[in-house]
């Protein structure tokens, strides 16, 4: 027996630096392609330079000549055996997918879509040899704009659909009964503001380009992907090839960076497994940036048609929602159901009474789109602050005055909202409150009329973002609801070791969110063990059998729980030990840092590492008791959980140039309880910059024969930190009623805040000269054209109709 | 992308016409191009377009596909692809001449198609580049059917692209030599900023160039 | 993403890199600082057969002051250049503008002369070195000449330079008293190329500009002078409206790209905005 040792600080709520960061950042550790498995054999891709274009002819013989090359395959030899790259998200019944070869075998509907694959000894002589591979093609129309996609006569993508539209799904409150019909708001409006806004087509670009290493194993497969699934992955494999689940491993080593683009089963996936298992060697491939670009799936993209109604006095009274979603040329694993994910966000903090949703999923020959970070709720919240300033200024009223008059006031919680969701706890008041005053709203607003005044030519602009989103993906009988593939739980084990260490495996797959750090807080707390002593297991399907992934900011607010959740069972044995041993009634026992003690007597207590040696030598535990303090639990979400905040952000706009500087960001988040403040404020930094990015930077643009032209960073500029302000963050703290640990998710809301600020404050800082709306990225020639009152302004050259992939006849400045 | 031209010859329609379809006189007026064979209507050959350091070597063909002699309209279709799988190139040409004071207008619709790593990685210069290399492809077709005006004997073997700083390749064969009044304008043809240098190619060639590039 | 094979020679002396060079034939290529070669190689949309590689010979490196100019060797990196004493107090504005010129990164690498011989219209110097009259001096087989600034640009990615020629150094005419400078770079975020870039140089005589040199970056396949401002300027009153005035005709006699960063008619603008800033800034007015 030791005594019971001072009760230590707690760890949930302390800013830790996260312990995982020392080996990530130095590289010493072990990335993807940083394998070398005995045998090994290097692959190299070759892609489509075509966006749209029947294989006539092709020949990998002349590269299997070439040095040090082992095989050489085509979509020819793997047509029998690919499978589909698989979609697990029919949203609707009639949903059309046409198949998702991973390399091409007739036709290739993208640039950069896999046609060939080299194996050499090494990956430069896999790279040489790809040029002696011949391909003919016979070139196909390119399918770039989605309306013209749908329209009658239009070329198909694929040969065997009728149409290029995939699905239409659709949502009416009056049909739902969450809500009234939307055709009486439509028809009784006093006030109607319609606008039509284009999300442009996004690359998730990861840190880390896609690596993956497939060892043969047996008669199964031990595969090493950079991805964040690598559960789902492992069930996707088995139906794909049909090899039995059973017989699939999948490892996903330290991971590096995802944001959603990490998600799908990939070609080279398939590629590499199937070259592995034909040559019976491990093999590798690694994508380079421009690969990346071309081929990992792209995010966004979509046109977004929305008008709003409303009372003379500002009362909201309806919401019609219509998109075009590009799903690129192929359905990849949840690419149809993204823009769904935003189908129950556009509503956002509002008290709505009348909504109708209904999303188009339209095939182009384009890279296929799937989640980026926020998937579906960017593009919601974005529509929705931007038409409530657009609401605001045609009822000549504050914007912020309009949100305030429409928005669930903290007494309204929880509110069931006209899509049928509960928001279970909020507070849009404090957040604003707090957000107004950091940032000097009122001083801002004197500086703008003073300027305005006296016609700068640098004009300020003030913007407001007022979100909340829904995430910890997901109650399972939601997903069910919404014809998901899968469900949303999440599992968790904690296996006490003999020296009172503990391991904890977590089905969650961390690829730079700070889990090990979190987690281990939250053990620590819960068993009283130090910090130090947590070891957090996840990412291989062997060591962590149980789970479903990292996606949806679901990580802490569904796998945290379910750590939670083993923990008190862990408690509850131990508990059980620890009366045999001081020989009391486990009623007469309390808990807390880390030991038992009976109540009243404190001087006779068992720590948790007493307890873990007494359970592992066995010597002397209550009858019938198994020699294990072990436990798991799986977790499945009662309901999503609800961040909100407000994102204030007041710019420059130099309006000869059309520069746009971003002067002030603020942004108080509500995230409910901070497990660790420095990884909350770090994944809020994170998102901002990728949401301001959306807004100002960046945007993958095709040409008009469907060249992806933004093959580099060069031409996708994302931002730097050089290019960003210092953000000034601050949180209010409503704790989730739906978990135990009161926290709701982070790794998004910074992403889907901070768009709609910045561009409703170029709009602001422009309206007096009847600027609209400006197409993102607002780059300095739209700003400039927006001002000149001609049309709109694509960032492409004028000899394409290149339009970010969301093509469109109209937008831009009206 | 879709790219014009237009320039008039002091040459008869009839005998502008008649170069024009004589596919070994025209096909060398693409820079770099050289010609390899000819197979009644089609040829084959390899178009080198040298930029700096970045080099591509496209290999195709070319045809007619249409010969309109009522309405003076041929269409050349060219299709090549890089020698080392970079993408590939295709450009349709419509010539159309009509009479001018006694010379004739040719006027010259190209729709070009760049797919690859020029289109992909080039900082969207690939418009440019086209339009520059089709510019001088329509300088040298207009030098090629002057030169038809005072020589028309002017043979195959003969007329080979000017040397040209954007698309400088000798031709791959036969080493043929440059077309004088070309390689005295040298390098400067394709210089859109010095018309002063093409001296009296200018004067000869009526200039209607003007360039659109649509959607 | 890997290059194709190639021979790699490093030579010790110019004279060894031009032989190396002339024995390479048409598919030789000089490496200064790679900044820009190397990731067109790595993409293979070039593919020489032999590299030579002049970052270890000894005379290509450093500035020396050479009586009315100052040398620069051409593989001086841009950090050394942007921090040398005699850039600095000879010729301001090429420490202004090369301190613009992409990433630190890239500046340690990146050599003065490397990013003048790739000539990329879209790179920063190439116009601060044509509004500064300097000399480019090459050695070849035959010897060594220089190069004026105005003729070295010869096309898009194009200079005076043969394939068996290096450029060794960079004259730069000391500016005399009485000049002040400005570079006014516009580009989309921090790393990247210009999207328009001007290099101003004004002697003031009092309330008016006696004398201007423009330099413009990216407004046309070279960097371009843009002489109509130049006219425009000399004698001109040293304000704000003469000088907005004067930058109306920067756009005269250029012929700026279409491309992902801007079309044409923007590029134009601002020059036009972009010339007036430098050369007030440049003039103090």
């Amino acid at each position: 027996m030791t005594a019971v040792s001072d009760r230590p600080a707690a760890e949930i709520g302390k800013a830790r630096r996260r312990k995982e960061d020392q080996h990530l950042i130095t590289g010493r550790t072990t990335w993807t392609d940083n394998m070398t498995l005995p045998g090994m054999v290097h692959l190299a891709i070759l892609r489509s330079p075509m966006a749209h274009a029947t294989i006539t002819s092709i020949d990998a013989t002349p590269a299997r000549q070439r040095p040090g090359v082992v095989a050489a395959f085509t979509g020819k030899d793997f047509a029998d055996i690919q499978g589909d790259l698989p979609c697990a998200w029919p949203v609707t019944p009639d949903m059309v997918n046409p198949g998702a070869p991973s390399l091409a075998v007739t036709q290739v509907n993208h640039v950069g879509e896999a046609v060939a694959v080299v194996a050499a000894r090494t990956k430069a002589e896999a790279v040489d040899a790809l040029e002696a591979i011949d391909v003919e093609y016979e070139p196909l129309p390119p399918v770039l704009d989605m309306e013209a996609a749908v329209a009658d006569g239009a070329p198909l993508v694929h040969p065997n659909t009728t149409s290029n539209r995939s699905y239409t799904w659709t949502f009416e409150s009056g049909a739902a009964g969450t809500g009234q019909p939307i055709d009486g708001a439509l028809a009784g409006a006093e006030v109607t503001v319609t606008r039509r806004f284009i999300q442009q087509r996004l690359i998730p670009s990861f840190m880390e380009p896609r690596s993956v290493v497939v060892q043969p194993v047996g008669d199964g497969i031990l595969m090493h992907s950079s991805t964040q699934v690598p559960h789902i992955l492992r069930t996707m494999l088995g139906l794909t090839l049909g090899i039995p689940e059973h017989k699939v491993r999948v490892s996903a080593p330290d991971v590096g960076g995802g944001f959603g683009g990490k998600i799908p089963v990939t070609p080279e996936e398939v590629i590499t497994t199937l070259v592995a298992r034909k040559l019976g060697k491990p093999a590798k491939f690694t994508e380079s940036r421009s690969e990346s670009i071309m081929s990992a799936h792209h995010g966004r993209d979509q046109i977004q048609d929305i008008t709003i109604t409303a009372k003379r006095d500002g009362t909201v009274t309806g919401l019609d929602v219509h998109l075009f979603a590009d799903m690129g040329a192929y359905l990849r694993l949840v690419g149809p159901g993204v823009p769904i994910l935003g189908a129950f966000m556009y509503n956002a903090i509002y008290k709505i009474p009348a909504y109708r949703f209904v999303c188009e999923g339209i095939f182009t020959t384009k890279t296929p789109t799937d989640a980026y970070r926020g998937a579906g709720r960017p593009e919601a919240t974005f529509a929705i602050e931007r038409i409530m300033d657009e609401l605001a200024a045609e009822l000549g009223m504050d914007p912020m005055e309009l949100r305030r008059k429409n928005w669930i006031t903290h007494e309204e919680f929880p509110f069931t909202t006209v899509c049928g969701l509960t928001y279970d706890s909020g507070n849009y008041e404090a957040a604003t409150d707090r957000a107004l005053e950091l940032i000097g709203w009122d001083e801002l607003r004197r500086e703008q009329a003073e300027r305005r005044e006296r016609h700068d030519p640098v004009q300020l602009g003030l913007g407001i973002s007022t979100f909340t989103e829904m995430c910890g993906l997901a109650p399972s009988r939601v997903l069910g609801s919404l014809d998901y593939g899968a469900g949303g739980w999440e599992n968790a084990s904690i296996r006490m070791l003999a020296t009172g260490k503990v391991e904890v495996v977590t089905g969650t797959s961390a690829h730079g969110q700070g889990h090990e750090t979190a987690f281990s807080q939250i053990v620590a707390d819960k068993l009283g063990v130090p910090f130090e002593d947590v070891e957090i297991i996840h990412g291989d399907t062997q060591s962590s059998p149980k789970g479903l992934d990292t996606y949806g900011s679901r990580s802490l607010a569904v796998g945290g729980i379910a750590i939670v959740q083993a923990a008190d069972k862990v408690i509850e044995k131990a508990r059980r030990v620890a009366a045999h041993l001081l020989e009391a009634s486990e009623d007469d026992l309390e808990f807390e840092a880390g030991a038992f003690s009976v109540k009243g007597s404190p001087g006779s207590s068992v720590s948790m590492g007493d307890i873990a040696f007494a359970t592992f030598s066995a010597h002397n535990l209550p009858d019938g008791m198994e020699p294990s303090l072990d436990a798991d639990a799986t977790y499945d979400p009662v309901n999503f959980s609800f961040p909100h905040g407000t994102h204030l952000c007041a710019v420059d706009v130099d309006t000869e140039t059309g520069r746009v500087t971003i002067r002030k960001y603020v942004c108080v988040d509500d995230v409910g309880n901070p497990i660790n403040p420095l990884i909350v404020e770090g994944q809020v930094h994170g998102g901002l910059a990728q949401g301001i990015a959306q807004a100002l930077f960046e945007e993958a643009v095709y040409d008009d024969a469907g060249n992806l032209t933004t093959g580099t960073f060069v031409d996708y500029t994302p931002p730097s930190a050089a290019d960003l302000p210092s953000f000034t963050t601050d949180r209010t703290v409503t704790p989730s009623t739906d978990n135990p640990l009161g926290v709701k998710g982070v790794g998004e809301a910074g992403t889907i805040a901070s768009t709609p600020a910045v561009v409703n404050a170029v709009v602001d800082a422009l309206r007096p000269f009847g600027v609209t709306d400006v197409q993102m990225p607002c780059t300095p020639e739209r700003v400039w054209r927006a001002l000149q009152g001609t049309e709109k302004s694509d960032r492409a050259a004028s000899g394409t109709n290149a339009y970010g992939g969301a093509a469109t006849t109209e937008g831009g400045a009206e | 992308m879709e790219l014009d031209h237009s320039f008039t010859v002091p040459v008869g329609i009839d005998e502008t016409w008649r170069v024009l379809l004589d596919i070994e006189r025209v096909a060398p007026c693409m820079p770099g191009a050289a010609l390899e064979s000819v197979d009644g209507g089609e040829f084959t050959g390899t178009v080198k377009v040298k930029l700096g350091p970045i080099s591509l070597t496209y290999k195709g063909k070319a045809a007619f596909v249409e010969k309109d002699e009522t309405a003076h309209r041929a269409i050349i279709d060219a299709r090549g692809r890089d020698a080392r799988g970079n993408g590939t190139a295709a450009a349709k040409v419509t010539a159309t001449l009509s009479e001018e004071d006694g010379g004739t207008t040719v006027a010259v619709h190209t729709e070009l198609d760049i797919t690859g790593k020029p289109a992909q990685f080039g900082r969207g210069v690939m418009v440019d580049v086209g339009n520059k290399l089709i510019g001088q492809f329509a300088d040298n077709l207009a030098a090629q059917l002057r030169g038809a005006g005072s020589e028309p004997e002017h043979g195959a073997d003969e007329a080979a692209p000017a040397s040209a700083p954007a698309a400088a390749a000798p031709p791959a064969k036969a080493e043929p030599e440059p077309i004088n009044l070309m390689s005295s304008a040298g390098p400067a043809v394709a210089k859109r900023l010095a018309p002063v240098a093409l001296g009296i190619l200018v004067l000869l060639i009526a200039v209607g160039r003007r360039r659109r590039k649509r959607r | 993403m890997i290059p194709a094979a190639f021979d790699y020679v490093r030579p010790s002396s110019v004279a060894e890199a031009v032989s190396a060079l002339g024995a390479a034939g048409e598919d030789g290529k000089v490496l200064a600082g790679g900044q820009s070669l190397i990731p067109v190689l790595r993409l293979r949309m070039a593919y020489p057969s032999v590299l030579v590689d002049v970052g270890r010979i000894p005379e290509l490196q450093g500035v020396r002051d050479d009586g009315d100019a100052i040398v620069i060797g051409a593989m001086t990196t841009h950090h050394a250049v942007m921090h040398d004493e005699l850039v600095r107090q000879h010729a301001p504005l090429i420490a202004q503008a090369t301190a613009t010129v992409a990433d630190p990164q890239v500046r340690h690498r990146g050599t003065f002369g490397g990013a003048l011989s790739h000539a990329d219209p879209a790179g920063d110097l190439g116009a601060v070195a044509l509004a500064l009259g300097a000399e480019f001096v090459a050695s070849g087989p035959g010897g060594e000449r220089r190069i004026a600034a105005a003729d070295f640009f010869v096309d898009y990615l194009t200079t005076a330079l043969s394939p068996d020629e290096i450029l060794t150094a960079i004259r730069v005419p000391k500016l005399g008293a009485g000049w002040s400078s400005h570079y006014e770079k516009f580009n989309r975020v921090a790393q990247a190329w210009s999207i328009v870039g001007v290099a101003a140089l004004v002697r003031r005589d009092g309330g008016t500009i006696a004398e201007a040199r423009i330099g413009l970056t990216n407004m046309g396949p070279t960097p371009l002078r843009a002489f109509a401002v130049e006219q425009a300027l000399a004698g001109a009153e040293a304000s704000a409206e003469s000088i907005a005035a004067a930058a109306a005709h920067t756009a005269e006699g250029t012929s700026a790209p279409s491309d992902l960063s801007g079309n044409a008619d923007y590029r134009e603008h601002l020059a036009r905005v972009l010339t007036a800033r430098a050369v007030r800034t440049a003039a103090g007015a």
